[in-house]
């Protein structure tokens, strides 16, 4: 088996008893192979978040199942589903999720630390995910000393430096400028290839998308189309997305 | 439309509106059980024959009016962390600016008033309490406190409106002189503090100094001593928490175990604090000082009363004259540690002992060369010298007669010649008990009802120990009884305000203690990171407080003679009040930040 994740007939109701409720997921079902770089896109209150939440064990589904790296994660309970999120999973946000007390250095090695990491052996990683993003310079600095462009690419090395199974990410450009964002996907895409990271992007934005090599399309809580790269180049493939969402939106 | 829209936000955060509620309704409380003691000038004049207490309780009210106001500033600005954003959204969206200054206004002073009215109810009923259990310990001591005093209603009242109406007013400038947007982003994000090593080293070695010169002065100086004192440990306070904390802890952050689990994240989150805090900090730790110090002093008296009492001339507890059945069975009852049987005749001019008797028990009397307070020798006397009246023997062997017979001429006789002496003969058993606070009520028992026998005891019952013991207590309970308010009332106010610094910085850190449940952090690390953060702002400012008053009582060492003496007494209740109030603030504190 070469899935790294599995998503089986996912939904998920909003809402308690006494509440109006809402069903933003309706059976969901799709995987990501290993070291597979796969988009989703979809209109606002489509589902994305929501599918992400799940998927990265910060919200729990109503019914369905999830595996990541061959675990059933919607049986994972406290401790388990902390560590599961320290070892397995890594997420880069909008907002990046930065701890602004610590410097760049301590927040990438925060997870190491919570897996109980040796100190001799959290420092050779820290600096080795921080040259392979180049952000090398800025390792001691505040977040607030840096620019949104490298907040991201050490949200990115926070992510992996715990080399998980999968990296997840809610709209990581979606605070940059388009320089900044351009080398945060050529970095992304230069780990799917070089270092078999396997991503799972959420995003609006049709340029991001075209990194993927595949892209999934949800609509009311479903998947309802999806889009294979295979040989194409990123701008034909750019070109490919554009015209599918403006079928997609009819 | 705008009430009902500030209602609901109340709704919506009501458990907040509690902790809030329930804080000020506390400091109105404490405020009045004060008052209702400092401004009764009755209770004060009636309960110490010292003039200073009225002096220390006018300076005690000041104090905690200044620590109130402090107070209500933090509890204000709590309340305004909670309430600027919905406040700032309205005015977003058009609601006319005069209008949400007036609700603001208006809701603080609502809050503010409700919670005084509860304040002084509650209060009442907290001098009640706590009149009624000093009292019982004192066994009666303390005259003419009355728990509702409407005089100190009335102070409490016009006071907290005052503090309210400045709250007020202050909200309402904020929140209409400041920009919408900054009201709106107002999660302050955390300055990084610059490391300057060579800086923190000075300032450290200045702070300790000058707490060091603060001691010294204390000890030494007397009075302009403490005037000097006061200033140099105030500020060498402030030095400690800014330079050396931080400087230990930016040592801590570079340290291998920092990179376990959290630790780091605690060191910054403390950092940060401690720096903003460094103010608040070393506040807290002088009014710790000086509660526990009134508190220290109050019961350091109060344990002083039986060892004074050991200190009279008198080896004796009870002294008993011509035992009745009914007295032999209530000496019984006490825990005797030695009982002696003397026998004296008497005549018109002369009281005649039979020697034989002291030769084989012989009568004990305090040395006092060798004798102080706590620490008390004693000696057999000499035989030979009890018939002579320039000696010390002579005037104890008279102390154990009944009052009228004293001026008499005492003799000491051999056996033969006693019995020869015609006159009423009388017995006398002197006890010595275990402990005599122990025994208290069966000794009072057993006086009162000799005093009942032998009127003529009450001529002169300060020789008696039980008698003796009484005049102290009622001297020095109300000394021990005013210690124990200022204590109390100061380290309720300065650890709530403790509390409410740390509350109202909670919200701030609700975003980063998400991001580490995010990251993969455990509930349970997430716990223990809260409680050492909580736990160290508790601590530093108590450790330092407590070496205050270490060497603060020192001071007493001229009024008191042991004034460290069962000094763990004080500080266990003391530490458990303020333990107390930790475990408060860390449960309201995870409730906040990791509120899901
Ligand atoms: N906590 C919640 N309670 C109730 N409904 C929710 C909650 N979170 C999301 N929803 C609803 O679920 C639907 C999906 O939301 P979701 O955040 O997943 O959308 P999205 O695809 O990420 O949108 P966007 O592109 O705008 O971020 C929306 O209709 C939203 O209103
Ligand atoms: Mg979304």
């Amino acid at each position: 088996m070469n899935n790294i994740v599995t998503v089986n007939q996912v939904t998920k109701t909003y809402g308690g008893q006494n509440e109006k409720t809402y069903q933003a997921l309706k059976g969901i079902s799709f995987d990501v192979q290993k070291g597979e770089f796969v988009g989703i896109m979809g209109a606002s209150g489509s589902g994305k978040t929501t599918l992400l939440n799940i998927l990265s064990t910060l919200d729990t589904a109503s019914s369905g199942q999830v595996t990541i790296d061959n675990q059933e994660i919607t049986q994972l309970k406290g401790n388990e589903l902390a560590d599961f999120r320290a070892k397995e999973i890594g997420f880069i946000f909008q907002d990046f999720n930065l701890l602004e007390n610590l410097t760049a250095r301590e927040n990438i090695a925060l997870p190491l630390s919570l897996q109980n990491v040796p100190a001799s052996k959290i420092n050779p990683a820290v600096a080795k995910i921080a040259q392979r993003l180049a952000i090398t310079e800025i390792l001691d600095n505040y977040p607030t000393q840096i620019s949104g462009g490298q907040k991201q690419r050490v949200a990115a090395a926070r992510a992996l430096v715990s080399e998980p199974a999968i990296l997840f990410g809610d709209e990581p450009t979606g605070a940059l400028d388009s320089k900044s964002a351009r080398d945060l996907l050529e970095t992304m895409d230069d780990l799917n290839k070089n270092d078999q990271v396997s991503i799972l992007l959420v995003t609006h934005d049709p340029f991001s998308a075209s990194y993927c090599q595949r892209i999934l399309f949800i609509k009311d809580g479903v998947i309802s189309t999806q889009l294979q790269r295979g040989n194409q180049d990123r701008p034909t493939f750019y070109q490919e997305i554009l015209t599918t969402l403006g079928t997609f939106e009819q | 439309m705008l009430i009902k829209l500030a209602l609901n936000g109340i709704k919506s955060r009501w458990k907040d509106y509690l902790v809030l509620f329930s804080g000020l309704v506390i400091a109105s409380a404490i405020f009045y059980m004060f008052e209702a003691l400092a401004t009764n000038q009755n209770f004060i004049k009636q309960n110490t024959t010292i003039s200073a207490a009225v002096i220390i309780f006018q300076l005690g009210s000041i104090l905690l009016a200044i620590i109130t106001l402090v107070y209500i500033l933090y509890a204000n600005s709590f309340l305004m962390t909670m309430r600027q954003r919905t406040y700032a959204t309205y005015m977003m969206l058009g609601a006319k600016s005069g209008k949400i200054g007036q609700l603001i206004f208006m809701e603080t002073l609502i809050i503010g008033v409700v919670a005084t009215l509860i304040g002084i109810v509650v209060g009442t009923g907290l001098a009640y309490g706590v009149g009624t259990l000093l009292m019982q310990r004192m066994g009666g001591a303390i005259h003419s406190f009355q728990p509702l005093y409407p005089l100190a209603v009335f102070i409490t009242l016009a006071f907290f409106m005052v503090l309210f109406l400045i709250a007020a007013i202050i909200n309402r400038r904020q929140l209409l002189k400041q920009p919408i947007l900054k009201l709106l982003h107002s999660s302050n994000t955390p300055t990084a503090i610059k490391h300057r090593p060579v800086v923190w080293l000075i300032e450290a070695i200045v702070g300790v100094l000058l707490l060091a010169t603060g001691y010294w002065a204390m000890v030494h100086l007397g009075v302009l001593g403490l005037v000097l004192a006061l200033v140099t440990i105030v500020l060498g306070s402030y030095f400690v928490f800014n330079a050396l904390a931080i400087w230990v802890l930016s040592l801590l952050r570079n340290a291998k175990l920092a990179s376990k689990g959290l630790n780091k994240f605690t060191i910054a989150q403390l950092t940060f604090r401690i720096h903003d805090y460094t103010r608040l900090l070393s506040m807290v730790s002088i009014l710790f000082a000086l509660a526990l110090g009134a508190i220290t002093v109050g019961m350091g008296y109060y344990n002083q009363i039986p060892l004074m009492a050991d200190n009279a001339p008198d080896a004796y507890d009870a002294v008993v004259y011509n035992p009745t059945q009914a007295e032999l069975r209530t000496i019984n009852d006490l825990h005797v540690k030695s009982r002696s049987q003397y026998t004296f005749k008497t005549t018109s001019g002369a009281v005649y002992w039979n020697r034989s008797e002291f030769d084989k028990d012989p009568l004990l009397m305090v040395d006092p060369e060798r004798s102080g307070l706590g620490d008390v020798t004693y000696v057999k006397a000499d035989v030979a010298k009890m018939a002579n009246p320039d000696t010390n023997e002579y005037l104890r062997l008279r102390d154990i007669l009944l009052p009228d017979m004293r001026q008499r001429d005492s003799k000491v006789v051999t056996a033969a010649e006693f019995n020869r002496v015609g006159g009423p003969s009388y017995q006398v058993t002197a006890l010595k008990v275990q402990n005599f606070r122990n025994d208290l009520p069966t000794i009072k028992a057993l006086f009162n009802s000799q005093a009942k026998r032998f009127p003529q005891i009450k001529q002169d019952d300060g020789s008696y120990k039980y008698a003796f013991y009484t005049q102290l207590n009622g001297l020095f309970s109300g000394l021990e009884f005013m210690g124990f308010f200022l204590g109390i009332a100061f380290l309720a106010m300065l650890a709530s305000c403790l509390m409410f610094k740390i509350l109202s910085g909670a919200a701030n850190d609700v975003q980063r203690y998400r991001m580490l449940r995010k990251v993969g952090a455990r509930q349970k690390l997430l716990h223990q990171a809260i409680r050492r953060e909580v736990g160290v702002l508790f601590l530093l400012p108590g450790i330092l407080g407590v070496i205050h008053v270490l060497f603060g009582l020192r001071m007493f060492q001229a009024i008191m003679v042991q004034p460290y003496y069962k000094i763990w007494i004080p500080f266990s209740i003391f530490l458990v009040l303020y333990a107390l109030y930790y475990l408060i603030t860390t449960y309201l504190y995870r409730n906040i930040v990791l509120r899901k």
